[in-house]
């Protein structure tokens, strides 16, 4: 590990020199410049979650309204139009807008935490990571603002209405562009979560002592590098179908929509599970705190992720059941659907294990762990049932399925962060959301969820489709649809409350000390919130849940830490990244060309002149701004500076606080 | 004595909660007998599908109490009930049970091969009919527009009238409401010709997608003559979720009587000579927009009467021949004909719903609203208010330029009831 380190750059040579193109080296620690210029993965994290946070209110909003439009047969809230953008844009938001980058959130605060790393790999290219998701979430809402409307196509797209022909306006358009951009974001986080893991674990910690977190965002990473270019390519298509008349999806030239469907779900599906499985690793490292005993078969857990994130490329065609595939493939999805319940099932197990002849303390983040296990058991074994393809048949595109994905999703996913958020909030602020307010909002949240989505499974076997935005009062479905409406406004109230309690925790909660909840992993180890360079000496590693093991021998670690200390302090202190305005630039310049490419319509007439005109101009305008900005980036070499320690772990020369989020 | 007045007092108990077991269930009945429920199949397949699915139910439902009763257990049992369980000494650090899980693991796959082998056994059986019965299935084509179905009998030949006035050979064609024999599997050929559809009819099957460049079908089978629900389960555009359609299931007699009916051409009412429409004032209700188009005319327990009935000619009181006759003009200046067929009378439009018998039908507007004269002047006078983005009102009334007073609606809507 030192050799490696010492043969790269990563720890910079005090002999370089800065190279003369750089034109700025951005050095402030507040203020917006800093977080515009920042590459500190704690920072990029709180960006992350922030942003997250945000549009998990404007996709909640979406489905308030879907759900006030249905609340009673016939009704005239919304228009079908308006209706078909709410749903496209509710699904859009929550998996690429909410859920992906809350977990990313995590990944970046925790991850290089948990295994004892300073930062990530590549710390700049973790900010473009940020600036990019960014911006493609930009350009897909920017239909509120515009004329043509948000999309409408559903999120799943499925060719050929998101053809020209039956989608004409820009829409589409900019959907297309903002999920790309969403895939080079993600994918671009990915390879540099990999590399951090393979490469930036503290010694000691072997692959088999990484915490489950970690694991999980490794599988996660290598999900979304296998899966993002299907959907990459597939969005390709439908541009070049779009924008240069090809005809991939034309049917009148022979195009073949089942290619879409198939690209897409084999995007899809692994997607499902790069939205479960930070899930999975964050009840993977609560339960285990709250129950006081490690996690129940470790290395099981982590094999039964692997194995679910392994099979989970082979299912795609499950949502597929009713294109008419014929018997064999129907049987072979069927079946390997099937055998993904059994790792699924296995971590289940795990977590029952984990707790049992625990010592279960029922603090907040406690609560939403277990509310995860209840209801991602239920949303499981409604998905064996979707397994059952004749069965799916009549499941297939209904409200069931809403109820299936929901159980887990929000009783999944957004459970499993929100506990995170309860868990990690001591570490990241310093301050502890109260368990009054944490455990009112685990209530409603709880009850409000299984009211909405309850008596959808009902709703679905009694015939009601999906994507419907009114339908009518003789068929059955008024009181499923009442009942379900009521249950969406304790759910946003619930959510409501969660939020607020945290926003005034942020700056008014109960302070914390160091590790409140006694936990077992890394991360604890640091003050909170942690300083700018995470570690004093790099920790080294005695056992899995290290942080535990370093409690449990105090007086050995104690010597150890000393010792490096000294070393670290003789060599040439701590290396940090220099900060970086690039990456910002480089986000600028797509947002541009996004926006260029997004608003073309290449049969106006006036495309090349007249109003049009400047519109291919901002795409080359945006285009090159980028170009510069990433040579720009590349000129300026990845250098750092050291740093210095006071014995009390402040900064010599600095004041110790300034930085990310820090309220002292 | 004790004893059975003990014994007594349990039966009565018992009596009464079977009494309440029987209002509950009732009352399920009311929840889960809807019109497009897949509790309460109606033929073969889709009972097929629900016993698969009450199979997957029973198995989750065993996984879930014995996996949640152990959740519940360890919640309850291992919790912290005191400030000292607190900061008791931690549990012992226990890493796991190879043996345990191994079991676990074998438990579960056992689960899923139950599930597993009808699972294979039911998509061999719902995907197609048997070699054997294939020569038996009657055939239909249904193809999905934005937003209705047409439905086409590639084995019955209809008359129309050519321009010479003589009688010929034309295609059977209607539209959103699909009539087969009941007691007979039914094979339908599905088809699309813009976006992707599907096609679902839950009482008798799961469904089945309309793929473009993909010859797709589905097989089905009513048990017993009925009257079923249909609606589009794929989200196909703007107004998605008023794609709807009906299936009437009929004994076979009735059923070649109905193809024989509709095989002719519209029906014409003889105008006397002279006569000019009646000064009347007609007063159609006004609705507004998505207002419910049904009553409860086929909630009852016979909806396939109620279809019956729809068959009958009107009493020729109700009819003015000379409106009818204006309305038949209309609907060729009108430009409707441009869409619109009505064999014998006037139109080769292949682009809207075929309308030679539309009177015969029970509901119009793709399924979405209920055949009458209210609902039909409704549809005419602001299809966008009934159907958001149809195409009758996007490439008709406004590339055309179509304006109708409400004579001309008047006449049309007599035109089109006329056309049993």
């Amino acid at each position: 590990m030192e050799q490696a380190l010492a043969k790269s750059d990563f720890l910079a040579k005090e002999e370089r020199v800065a190279k003369p193109l750089v034109l700025w080296r951005p050095t402030a620690k507040t203020g917006l410049v800093s977080w515009l210029t920042t590459v500190d993965h704690k920072r990029i994290g709180f960006l992350y979650g922030g942003c997250a946070l945000f549009f998990l209110v404007m996709g909640g909003i979406e489905a308030l309204l879907i759900r006030i439009q249905l609340a009673v047969p016939n009704n005239t809230f919304l228009t079908s139009a308006q209706y078909n953008e709410m749903f496209t844009m509710h699904a859009t938001t929550m998996i690429f807008l909410v859920v992906m980058p809350l977990g990313a959130a995590f990944f970046n605060f925790v991850m290089p935490l948990q295994i004892g790393a300073r930062d990530v790999a590549f710390p700049r290219l973790n900010a473009f990571s940020f600036w990019v998701f960014l911006v493609g979430a930009i350009i897909l809402n920017l239909g509120w603002f515009m004329k043509d409307g948000a999309p409408d196509a559903g999120w799943f797209g499925y060719a050929p209405l998101t053809t020209r022909q039956f989608s004409p306006t820009h829409a589409i358009d900019m959907w297309v562009m903002g999920l790309q951009l969403l895939g080079v974001a993600s994918i671009a986080a990915a390879l540099n979560f990999i590399v951090t893991i393979i490469n930036l674990r503290a010694p000691g910690m072997t692959m088999m002592r990484l915490p489950v977190f970690t694991w999980m965002t490794l599988f996660t990473s290598f999900l979304i590098i296998l899966s993002f270019p299907a959907i990459t390519i597939a969005l390709v298509e439908v541009m070049m179908d779009r924008l240069f008349g090809t005809n991939f999806f034309e049917v009148s030239n022979g195009g073949m929509p089942i290619l879409w469907q198939h690209l897409f779900w084999i995007f899809g599906h692994p997607e499902v599970y790069i939205l479960i499985l930070p899930a999975m690793g964050v009840i993977s490292e609560i339960l285990p705190t709250f129950a006081r005993k490690p996690l129940f078969g470790y290395p099981i857990v982590v094999f039964s992720g692997a194995s679910i994130g392994f099979l989970g490329f082979g299912v795609w065609s499950h949502h597929m059941f009713a294109t008419g595939m014929g018997t064999m493939a129907t049987a072979a999805f069927a079946m390997m659907t099937m055998a993904i319940a059994v790792p699924t099932g296995v971590k289940m197990f795990n977590w029952i294990g984990t707790i049992w002849g625990g010592h279960l303390s029922m603090r907040v983040p406690m609560m939403f762990a277990l509310g995860f296990l209840w209801m991602f058991m239920i949303g499981g074994l409604s998905g064996i049932m979707h397994a059952a393809a004749p069965a799916d048949l009549q499941q297939h595109g209904s409200y069931f399925v809403v109820a299936h994905f929901h159980y887990v999703l929000i009783g999944g996913s957004l459970f499993a962060l929100l506990a995170g958020l309860h868990y990690w909030f001591p570490l990241l602020f310093g301050r502890r959301v109260s368990e009054f307010w944490g455990k009112v909002a685990f209530w409603l949240i709880f009850i409000g969820f299984n009211v909405t989505f309850f008596p959808m499974h009902f709703l679905g076997l009694e015939g009601m489709p999906r994507r419907t935005f009114t339908y009518d009062g003789n068929m059955g479905w008024n009181l499923g649809n009442m009942v379900s409406t009521i249950g969406a406004m304790i759910l946003a109230i619930g959510i409501g409350v969660d939020l607020v309690a945290m926003l005034y925790t942020y700056y008014k909660g109960e302070r914390t000390h160091k590790d409140p909840w006694d936990a077992r992993t890394l991360e604890w180890s640091l003050p909170n919130p942690p300083m700018e360079y995470n570690f004093q000496q790099i920790p080294h590693i005695h056992a899995r849940d290290g942080w535990w093991y370093e409690k449990h021998h105090k007086e050995e670690i104690a010597k150890e830490n000393a010792e490096r200390a000294k070393a670290e302090h003789d060599d040439h202190g701590i290396h940090m990244p220099f900060q970086s305005i690039y990456p910002f630039l480089a986000g600028l310049g797509i947002l541009i060309g996004g926006i260029g490419v997004s608003v073309i319509d290449p049969a106006d007439p006036k495309i090349y002149t007249g109003f049009w005109g400047p519109k291919i101009a901002v795409t080359i305008l945006g285009g090159l701004f980028m170009f510069v900005s990433v040579v720009l980036w590349s000129l300026e070499g990845c250098e750092g500076y050291h740093i210095h320690l006071n014995e009390d772990g402040s900064i010599k020369g600095e004041d110790p606080h300034a930085g990310y989020g820090a309220k002292h | 004595m004790r004893v059975s007045n003990l014994s007594n007092r349990l039966a009565r108990c018992a009596r009464a909660a079977a009494a309440l077991a029987g209002v509950a269930l009732l009352q399920g009945c009311v929840w889960f007998d809807g019109p497009q429920s897949t509790f309460d199949p109606a033929g073969p397949v889709a009972r097929e599908q629900l016993n698969l699915f009450y199979l997957t139910c029973w198995v989750s439902l065993v996984i879930f109490v014995l996996v949640g009763g152990a959740l519940a257990y360890a919640m309850f049992k291992f919790r912290a009930k005191t400030e000292a369980d607190t900061h008791a000494e931690p549990p012992e650090q226990a890493h796991g049970n190879p043996l345990v899980e191994v079991g676990l693991i074998g438990a579960s796959v056992l689960a899923l091969v139950i599930i597993a082998i009808p699972t294979l056994k039911d998509i061999w059986f719902s995907y197609d009919l048997p070699e054997a019965e294939k020569a038996n299935a009657y055939e239909v084509t249904a193809t999905g527009y934005q937003w209705w179905f047409k439905f086409e009998y590639p084995k019955e030949t209809a008359q129309t009238i050519d321009p010479t006035g003589k009688l010929v050979n034309a295609a059977l064609t209607t539209g959103n409401e699909l009539v087969i024999p009941a007691g007979r599997p039914v094979h339908i050929n599905l088809r699309t010709v813009d976006v992707i559809h599907s096609f679902w009819i839950p009482k008798l099957a799961g469904k089945v997608d309309m793929m473009p460049n993909r010859a797709n079908f589905l097989w089905v089978e009513a048990d017993k003559p009925g009257y079923f629900w249909g609606q589009c389960a794929e989200f196909c555009g703007e107004s998605h979720a008023v794609m709807r359609f009906r299936v009437i299931a009929l004994k076979p007699s009735e059923f070649y009587a109905w193809v024989a009916a509709q095989s002719a051409p519209a029906r014409r009412v003889p105008v006397p000579d002279g006569a000019s429409p009646k000064a009347e004032f007609a007063s159609y209700k006004s609705f507004h927009v998505n207002e419910p188009g049904y009553t409860d005319r086929y909630d009852g327990l016979s909806p396939l009467d109620e279809w019956r009935k729809q068959q009958l000619l009107p009493n020729p009181v109700d009819e003015d021949p000379a409106l009818i006759a204006k309305g038949r003009a209309l609907f060729t200046a009108k430009t409707c004909i441009q869409c619109h067929t009505i064999r014998g009378d006037a139109g080769l439009g292949v682009a809207g719903p075929e309308l030679t018998h539309v009177g015969s039908r029970t509901t119009i507007a793709g399924g979405l609203l209920e055949n009458n004269r209210d609902e039909l002047h409704r549809w005419i006078h602001a299809p966008n208010e009934v159907k958001p983005g149809n195409k009758m009102w996007v490439t008709g009334y406004l590339v055309n330029n179509i304006k109708l007073t409400p004579d001309d609606e008047n006449a049309l809507v007599a035109y089109l009831s006329s056309l049993k």
